[in-house]
């Protein structure tokens, strides 16, 4: 116990003495779920919008496709890109792996499905009247995607956030695919995994807790996005 | 006189049901027309058809003679406006909502706001302009609908069930601001309701539907049950019918064509029931009995033949009609 409370404490120290390294592992953390979470939810919104706007052949096995690629394992991501990128894959010569974009790729690829099946949630959750009068209002299909993407916003920015929380705690790709190198592809997430293995565990105490903090900043902002209107 | 709207063969299945069945049917321009039905008639999926925001199972409709294939181009979309038995307004304010519409209509913005403040007078809504549409009440709601609908300046205005859940001061309302867009010239509004009286006081015609179909009896009398030989067994009372339709289910007796007396007749007419009357209501020039004879009959008379026969409400009397009367369907 004696231990445990010591490195609390040591964690602590270290988050409060803004210690450099930890900062640094936390801003690549950020930039590059950041910017996953960006590339994702550009193409995410927008197919959600359509896939649940429109009725098509092949929709119902698309949505199991969504359902199945959600539950799909880090590492198998991983494993697939890793096959893609490295040297004697077929995107060998891009020099991608090892690379702060690989782990990007990886995120982006990761939290698509769970971007787009959540905004296909949001707008089948929107009220049944909506399209009808944006239609009868003479809304085409961009201005009636708009429209409805204005009205569900909230729950798309909710998906949009919950995409980033799972990129940001994210490991197995980021490990593969980074290779965790010290100021260039380290995460917090690996950082966490390799400090541990180190024995090092203030140090991935510390930075567990500075992933605790941003998942409750997260929530907090979502709670706050969604308080009743006064 | 063009057609506004032509039918052709049009059905639409639901989970396997057929909801609305109409093989032709025309709608003429510049008329008011009060589409009646009882409540799951068929009323709200025909106006969704008319408005183009739902699609038929089978079938074609024609607007204004053009034949309609899969989407309406936006000038045909400008020519049709709709309000639905429930609006739905968009957040902001009920200026807002009118200038979306003028948006999405591709209106020079430099109208937009000659045409709101035009259209919220139109709707003694003036003073709601700058109002949430989410405070509004359920008159100021739909009479904001209407003001975003026909802001445009469609010409055609398609109405579903406008009139419910509305107070009597808000259905005049509503009255008078459907009345105000149909004299205009050329102005073809359809509006569905439950409420008979009210489709034939404000329409120049009524097109009744029931189970799905178009009909032309009036939906006033109707009864539901099976025709044998010109014999229609309702379960409580076997109506003649002068037609011996097949697979025929329901009938409907024109309440102007029940002759009300204190004796039954000795006359060449095939249906005489007695019964009691239950309900008698006056509206504008005519009084309408309703009667029980195992089943309710609703008759219509003047108020002088009610004075004249001296009817108080429990009286018995004998309700007679000919079989030529019974529409069969």
């Amino acid at each position: 116990m004696t231990y445990f409370i010591d490195s609390l404490i040591a964690a602590l120290e270290l988050i409060t003495s803004f210690d450099n390294s930890i900062y640094r592992i936390v801003f690549t953390s950020v930039s590059i779920s950041l910017i996953a979470s960006l590339i994702a939810a550009s193409l995410a919104v927008p197919a959600g919008v359509v896939m649940a706007l429109n009725t098509f052949r092949g929709k119902t096995f698309i949505q199991h496709l969504l359902n199945t690629l959600m539950a799909m394992p880090t590492v198998v991501i991983g494993l697939l890109l890793y096959g893609l990128f490295s040297r004697l894959g077929p995107l060998g010569h891009w020099g991608l792996l090892y690379t702060p974009m690989a782990i990007i790729i990886a995120e982006a690829i990761l939290i698509f499905p769970i971007m787009m099946n959540l905004t296909i949630t949001a707008v089948n959750s929107a009220d049944p009247r909506l399209k009808p009068t944006l239609i009868s209002l003479g809304a085409g299909p961009i201005s009636l995607a708009i429209h409805v993407i204005r009205a569900t916003k909230l729950a798309i920015l909710a998906a949009i956030v919950t995409g980033f929380g799972r990129a940001i705690g994210e490991v197995g790709a980021a490990m593969m695919l980074g290779g965790n190198i010290e100021g260039f592809t380290r995460t917090m997430t690996t950082a966490i995994a390799l400090e541990t293995s180190k024995g090092e565990f203030e140090l991935g105490l510390a930075l567990g807790l500075l992933l605790l903090i941003i998942a409750f900043v997260l929530n907090f902002l979502l709670s706050w996005l969604h308080r009743p209107a006064t | 006189m063009t057609n506004a709207y032509e039918l052709n063969n049009i059905k639409v299945v639901h989970q396997q049901n057929c909801v609305l069945d109409i093989p032709h049917f025309s709608i003429p321009s510049g008329k008011c027309i009060a589409l009646l039905g009882e409540n799951g008639a068929g009323k709200s999926t025909l106006m969704s058809l008319l408005a183009f925001t739902a699609k038929a199972t089978e079938g074609t409709i024609q607007l204004f003679g053009q034949h309609i294939a899969s989407k309406l181009s936006p000038m045909q979309r400008r020519r049709i406006g709709m309000v639905s038995q429930q609006p739905y307004l968009l957040a902001g304010t009920v200026a807002d909502n009118i200038k979306l519409a003028l948006k999405l209509q591709n209106i020079e913005s430099s109208q937009h706001a000659f045409l709101i403040e035009q259209t919220l007078q139109q709707l003694n809504l003036t003073q709601l302009a700058a109002q949430s549409a989410q405070t509004l009440s359920g008159g100021e709601l739909k009479r904001a609908a209407i003001a975003r609908a026909i802001a445009y300046d469609p010409d055609i205005l398609l109405l579903d069930e406008p009139f419910s859940h509305l107070d009597q001061r808000h259905i005049r309302q509503l009255e008078n601001a459907i009345q105000r867009f149909a004299q205009q010239t050329n102005k073809t509004v359809i509006f569905s309701t439950h409420d008979q009286p009210q489709g034939l006081a404000i329409a120049d015609e009524t097109l009744n539907l029931h189970a799905g179909k178009i009909t032309q009896a009036p939906l006033l009398n109707l009864f539901h049950g099976t025709l044998s030989q010109h014999d229609f067994n309702t379960g409580n009372l076997i109506i003649h019918a002068a037609s011996d339709l097949a697979n025929a289910r329901h009938i409907a007796i024109d309440p102007k064509e029940i002759i009300i007396s204190h004796q039954p007749l000795d006359s060449s007419m095939r249906n005489s029931f007695n019964g009691r009357v239950v309900l008698i209501a006056q509206e504008n020039n005519t009084v309408r009995l309703t009667v029980d004879c195992e089943e309710r009959f609703q008759v219509i008379i003047s108020p002088e033949s009610l004075t004249h026969l001296n009817l108080t409400l429990g009286d018995t009397i004998c309700l007679s009609f000919k079989s030529t009367a019974v529409t069969v369907f």
